[in-house]
Parts: structure tokens; C-alpha cells; sequence
């Protein structure tokens, strides 16, 4: 018989596993990369606190409040699965792709009131990377809310399975961590 | 494995996340040094990463290659920005 590669699991651990958080280590290494590139270019020259000061905390803490709690809402689906709970997966999977849009929808907000303050991504370095790594990371919220929304739709018709919503919490958990550090990094220092 | 997992309290992780998330935010008004506030900023959100990769993404339960895959990138983009550090800090 012929070997599956794609189904063989690799020292007992799904390929889909691996693959997942592979996937995740390129994250790393493409925020990390653009993360590093801040904190140089921030000690390096002069002025950045001024501009940071212009973003707001206390959204940027509410939008960190409504990610942590995504987070737990993807981690009960997956234990909701677990427990072959449909309707409880379908709830909490709900709950992920609305806190997401909340957490999109602050940070709308958040872009449109600094661009009618006049500043923009070609206002300077700072806001440059301010643009590109929130923005960034919003691509990455989006992208997580359409997993979540495919998931939703194949657990309504009752053909999601465990590993899928797990690979899927892997992502979305990695989201979550990428802004845990954005945060202090733009708004708190 | 499933049966480890069920036992973690993902609802006592959120409250931990919330509360860390507050005491960052209340660490950047204390009176201290501006390289204290950092270090103790950036300590509490280590911390609050530590406690999502290793109780909502499971990596407690996962084998040596998982950490393996999660630890060495983590490495390489601190290795990457110590490097230009003096580069960068020093020649303003």
C-alpha cells in the first residue's frame, strides 16, 4: 500500500499541526522583523514618544480587552467540540467572528480619527510604522474572522471536526499574541 | 491528552489575561524611571503571551518538535535586532 503523506502524523503529532505552527514561524520572523525594525528606529532617533502620544490607550486597551476574550471565546469552541457540543462550538465560534469585528470595527474607528487629524502614513516614521504593523495585523484579524466564518457554516451543517478548530484557535491565538505586544509597543510607551 | 486539556480553566486564564492586561496599563503612569516602566511593560506582556501560547495554544501538552518549531524563530528575530542594536542606538 502506498504511504499518505499528508496523512501521516510526524512523531505522533499531525502534519497539520506542523504545518500550522510552521506557518506561525514565519509569523514570527515577518512581525518580528518589522517589530525589531521599530524599536531601532524609535531608540534611534528623536521625538516618536511625542507622536506615540497621540494615539489613544484607553481604545487600544478596550480593543486589547475584546482580543483576549476572543481568544478564550476560540479555546471554549475548540473544548465545545471536544465534547462534540454543536451548538455550543456554533455559539462560541459566533462570539470569535463578532468579538473580531469589534475589535476591526474599533480600530476603523481609531485609522479614521487620526486621519482627519491629519495624520497619515506619509506623515512620518512613526506613522508609517504605526499603518503598517496594525494594518498588518488587522489583514491577519480578517483573515482569522473568514476561517472562523467557513468553520461556522461547516459546523451548522455539522461537518466540522476537532483538528480543523484547533489548527484554526492556533492562528487565532497567534493574532491575539502578535497584538499583545503591539500594544505596549504603540500606545503604552 | 484531551483529558489534561479539559482540566485547564480557560475562563481563570481570561481573568488572569484581563487583570495583567490592567497592571500594563496602570504600570505605564507609575512614577519610575522611563527604563523601569518599559522593562516592567514589556515583562507583564511576556507574561500575558507565555500564558495564551501555553494554555489556549496547548503548547503544555505538545511535544519537544512543537517547541522546537515555536522557540528557534522567536530566537533568530531576537538575535536579528541586538545585532543592529548598537548600530542604530549609538550613532545618533
Amino acid at each position: 500500500m502506498k504511504t499518505h503523506a499528508a496523512t501521516q502524523a510526524i512523531a505522533g503529532i499531525p502534519p497539520g499541526k506542523i504545518a500550522v505552527w510552521w506557518f506561525l514561524a514565519s509569523e514570527v520572523m515577518l512581525f518580528g522583523g518589522l517589530i525589531g525594525a521599530y524599536i531601532l528606529a524609535r531608540l534611534g532617533s528623536a521625538g516618536w514618544s511625542a507622536e506615540a502620544a497621540h494615539l489613544s490607550a484607553p481604545m487600544a486597551a478596550i480593543n486589547t480587552f475584546v482580543l483576549l476574550t476572543s481568544s478564550m471565546t476560540m479555546v471554549m469552541a475548540f473544548a465545545a467540540v471536544e465534547k462534540r457540543d454543536d451548538r455550543g462550538l456554533r455559539t462560541f465560534l459566533l462570539l470569535t467572528i463578532l468579538l473580531g469585528f469589534a475589535f476591526l470595527g474599533i480600530k476603523a474607528y481609531e485609522y479614521s480619527s487620526h486621519i482627519m487629524a491629519g495624520f497619515t502614513p506619509s506623515t512620518g516614521s512613526f506613522w508609517s510604522f504605526y499603518y503598517t504593523m496594525t494594518g498588518l495585523h488587522a489583514l491577519h484579524v480578517l483573515a482569522g474572522i473568514v476561517i472562523n466564518l467557513i468553520l461556522f457554516l461547516m459546523a451548522r451543517g455539522r461537518l466540522v471536526n476537532g483538528h480543523r478548530v484547533e489548527l484554526a484557535g492556533l492562528y487565532w491565538h497567534f493574532v491575539d499574541v502578535v497584538w499583545i505586544f503591539l500594544f505596549p509597543l504603540l500606545y503604552l510607551t | 491528552m484531551s483529558s489534561e486539556r479539559a482540566h485547564t480553566n480557560y475562563v481563570a486564564i481570561w481573568v488572569w489575561l484581563v487583570v495583567l492586561m490592567i497592571a500594563g496599563v496602570a504600570a505605564s503612569y507609575l512614577p519610575l524611571g522611563k527604563g523601569a516602566v518599559i522593562a516592567l511593560i514589556f515583562a507583564i506582556a511576556a507574561t500575558k503571551a507565555v500564558l495564551v501560547a501555553l494554555n489556549y495554544m496547548h503548547l503544555k501538552f505538545e511535544t519537544r518538535l512543537i517547541y522546537a518549531i515555536a522557540i528557534v524563530p522567536i530566537v533568530l528575530v531576537l538575535a536579528m535586532t541586538l545585532i543592529l542594536f548598537p548600530d542604530f542606538v549609538f550613532r545618533r
